[in-house]
């Protein structure tokens, strides 16, 4: 069974610098959800979007302890981890509106296909799980490498179901990869409920016990739990110590994608958790109780990164669509063929 | 020269590949203990150690996917399954990202993939064991697909896909490992898209692959006695597919027969003949005829796998169908 741990973590222990930087990367992460939306209802970006919102402690307290050159796969609503491993914002939008200036040159990308190699972004794939098998393979080229970096394989709870998260754990366990899965469960896989999805003792996270991979379990919406515990992992698998599973009790606070009313949900628990849950605002009114940070430092850093959301929107929106020629290039790489 | 069963110029490929490049892996189900189904990695794990060959679980999908994400963390890795049939069980992994992963992430990545599939069918071995199903991939983007004839393309080509940065599909007929062929002594590759003439003749193309190429040779052979000069074409990869030499030869000779192993509906013959007739219909004397496989599973009985696949009087007998008009 998975370890379950629940602790409050004194933000005393931390430098000021360090607790207002994971304020502004979640900050950072819901300005850009929030901001994405408007642009869908005012009809600059087409598709599917998967929002994350709600789930911002994830990314901002996993990638606070990465190193550039760490490897993540993000998942379904994985903007939250692109951004915080760095991908710049104007990219992110630049997919978005399928400008050149986006990650893929003007193809477009909505919440998969965005890959950012120089900080170890690798992408992900539109059929789900396909991140389990990827990372084994990420692991094993690490150890063989020697290199010490560390692969994040994000995911969520429905996912988890995939025939690919065996495969996955499989190999990381037998080969003692340096693998973090870390599974953000938001409750629901589309419309359906973890525990009508999955046979579970309690937790998904103590399925790891059976591939020798140690497993806990956390609160995902306390920002300084995830990066303590998300940090050891990472120095384990770093040093040699194999793969760790991480489940962050999380949700999701908009539909499966926009415009889906989520009419399976109850909605006194959805207000519960957007209410008494919320990552930000408890992080916030913590740090506050604990006199690290004074309200006009919080909203300062709020201003500053909606100045920067809006920039990185106008570059977006400056930056010229593809040409029409941009389907064909790059098929194939050029090579020796 | 020297002679080497394609068995032989596939190990003789991987080794020298492997030892060329220090970040190339091998590994695959039975692959490092026993040297694989048929034996062509033997040798490998002695001369590379434990890290670099490896047996892994049987798990086909974790096997393709994993090969996606060593090549993304810089690995040039080289694998195989069992069979080719077992493509149904990473599908996923192939279809969707090995191949288009470069695409869909912006062109940002080298895929350096290798995957050995052997195909065809085989002393009995029935419906799930016996499958060719290259063509599947010729519908793909993204992927190369290589079918090599004889052990010097075996060995040129394969050496090619390892170099390549891209993902290559390598099927290999399993008939095929046994077969001797002149192999160069000194080091060289075959570059993909390049098609090969097999037999030179001026009445009719005979455009075949993998183990059916011996087929149409053997054809072509004894229709020289009856007075039928045909030419056989080796396209040796399906993707890129040399079109100009196919096309060449067609209008030369104004007929052209298809050979090939896969079931005949959907098979790499019908993207051959569309092309054929996009392309050169007016230099066509005859219809153009397709000989494959029987469009049904693949029977375990021998005397009836013997009935399912192309053979030398059904090649023949389409050839001379074509010269009637």
């Amino acid at each position: 069974m998975a370890e379950v741990i629940e602790r409050d973590v004194d933000p005393a222990r931390y430098d000021k610098d360090f607790l207002l930087l994971l304020y502004r990367e979640m900050v950072k992460q819901r300005t850009f959800d929030e901001n994405l939306i408007r642009l869908l209802h005012e009809g600059k970006v087409s598709g599917f979007y998967h929002s994350g919102m709600g789930q911002e402690a994830t990314g901002a307290g996993t990638c606070a302890s990465l190193r550039d050159d760490d490897y993540i796969l993000y998942d379904h609503r994985g903007c939250n981890q692109m951004i915080a491993k760095g991908v710049p914002l104007d990219k992110i939008y630049g997919d978005f509106m399928g400008r050149v200036c986006g990650t893929t040159c003007g193809l477009g990308a909505g919440i998969v296909h965005v890959a950012y190699p120089e900080l170890g972004v690798l992408g992900q794939s539109g059929t789900l799980g396909a991140c389990f098998v990827i990372a084994a393979g990420t692991g094993y080229a690490i150890k063989v490498k020697k290199t010490e970096q560390v692969c994040v394989c994000f995911f969520g709870d429905g996912t988890a179901a995939r025939e690919t998260f065996h495969g996955g754990m499989n190999w990381a366990g037998l080969y003692n990869l340096p693998i973090v899965f870390y599974c953000e469960n938001n409750e629901y896989g589309i419309s359906t409920h973890y525990t009508k999805a999955h046979a579970l003792k309690e937790n998904i996270a103590d399925r790891a016990d059976g591939y020798g991979i140690p497993g806990y379990v956390i609160d995902g919406n306390d920002v300084l739990l995830v990066y303590e515990v998300a940090k050891e992992a990472i120095e384990r698998a770093r040093s040699g110590g194999g793969p760790t599973f991480i489940e962050g009790k999380t949700f999701r606070y908009r539909g499966h994608f926009e415009g889906d009313p989520a009419l399976y949900r109850d909605q006194a628990v959805v207000d519960e958790w957007m209410e008494k849950r919320d990552a930000i605002k408890n992080y916030r009114a913590k740090l506050i109780a604990a006199g690290a940070a004074a309200e006009a430092e919080f909203d300062a850093i709020d201003a500053d990164v909606e100045k920067q959301t809006l920039d990185a929107i106008a570059a977006a929106e400056a930056s010229p669509m593809p040409e029409c020629t941009r389907i064909y290039e790059g098929i194939f790489v050029e090579g020796v063929v | 020269m020297k002679t080497l069963t394609l068995m032989q110029a596939i190990n003789e490929a991987l080794l020298e590949e492997m030892e060329r490049d220090p970040n190339s892996v091998y590994f695959g189900e039975d692959v490092a203990a026993m040297s694989g189904a048929f034996g062509a990695t033997a040798g490998l794990l002695d001369r590379f150690g434990p890290d670099r060959v490896f047996d892994t679980p049987i798990a086909e999908a974790t096997i393709a996917g994993a090969a996606l994400g060593m090549a993304l963390a810089g690995l040039t890795p080289i694998t195989e399954f069992s069979f080719a049939d077992f493509v149904g069980i990473a599908f996923d992994e192939i279809y969707n990202k090995l191949g288009k992963w470069n695409w869909m992430h912006g062109c940002c990545f080298k895929i350096p993939v290798t995957i050995r599939l052997p195909v065809g069918a085989l002393a009995g071995s029935g419906p799930e064991h016996s499958q060719s199903p290259q063509a599947l991939f010729m519908h793909s983007q993204g992927l190369y697909v290589a079918v090599p004839s004889n052990a010097c393309d075996a060995k040129g080509l394969l050496k090619t896909a390892i170099r390549d940065p891209n993902p290559v599909l390598f099927f290999e007929h399993k008939l095929l490992y046994g077969m001797p062929g002149e192999v160069p002594e000194e080091e060289y590759t075959i570059p993909f898209g390049v098609a090969d003439v097999k037999r030179e003749g001026s009445d009719v193309t005979i455009v075949a692959t993998s183990m059916q190429v011996l087929t149409a040779l053997n054809a072509a052979n004894m229709l020289a006695a009856e007075g039928i000069e045909a030419e056989v074409i080796d396209p040796r990869t399906l993707i890129p597919l040399d079109r100009k030499a196919i096309l060449d030869s067609v209008r030369k000779t104004g007929r052209v027969v298809i050979v090939h192993e896969e079931p005949k509906t959907g098979g790499t013959g019908a993207e051959l003949a569309a092309i054929i007739a996009e392309e050169a219909f007016f230099d066509l004397a005859a219809p153009i005829k397709r000989v494959g496989s029987a469009d049904t599973p693949i029977p375990q009985s021998i005397f009836l796998e013997m009935e399912y696949k192309p053979n030398e009087e059904k090649v023949m007998a389409a050839v001379r169908e074509v010269m009637q008009y």
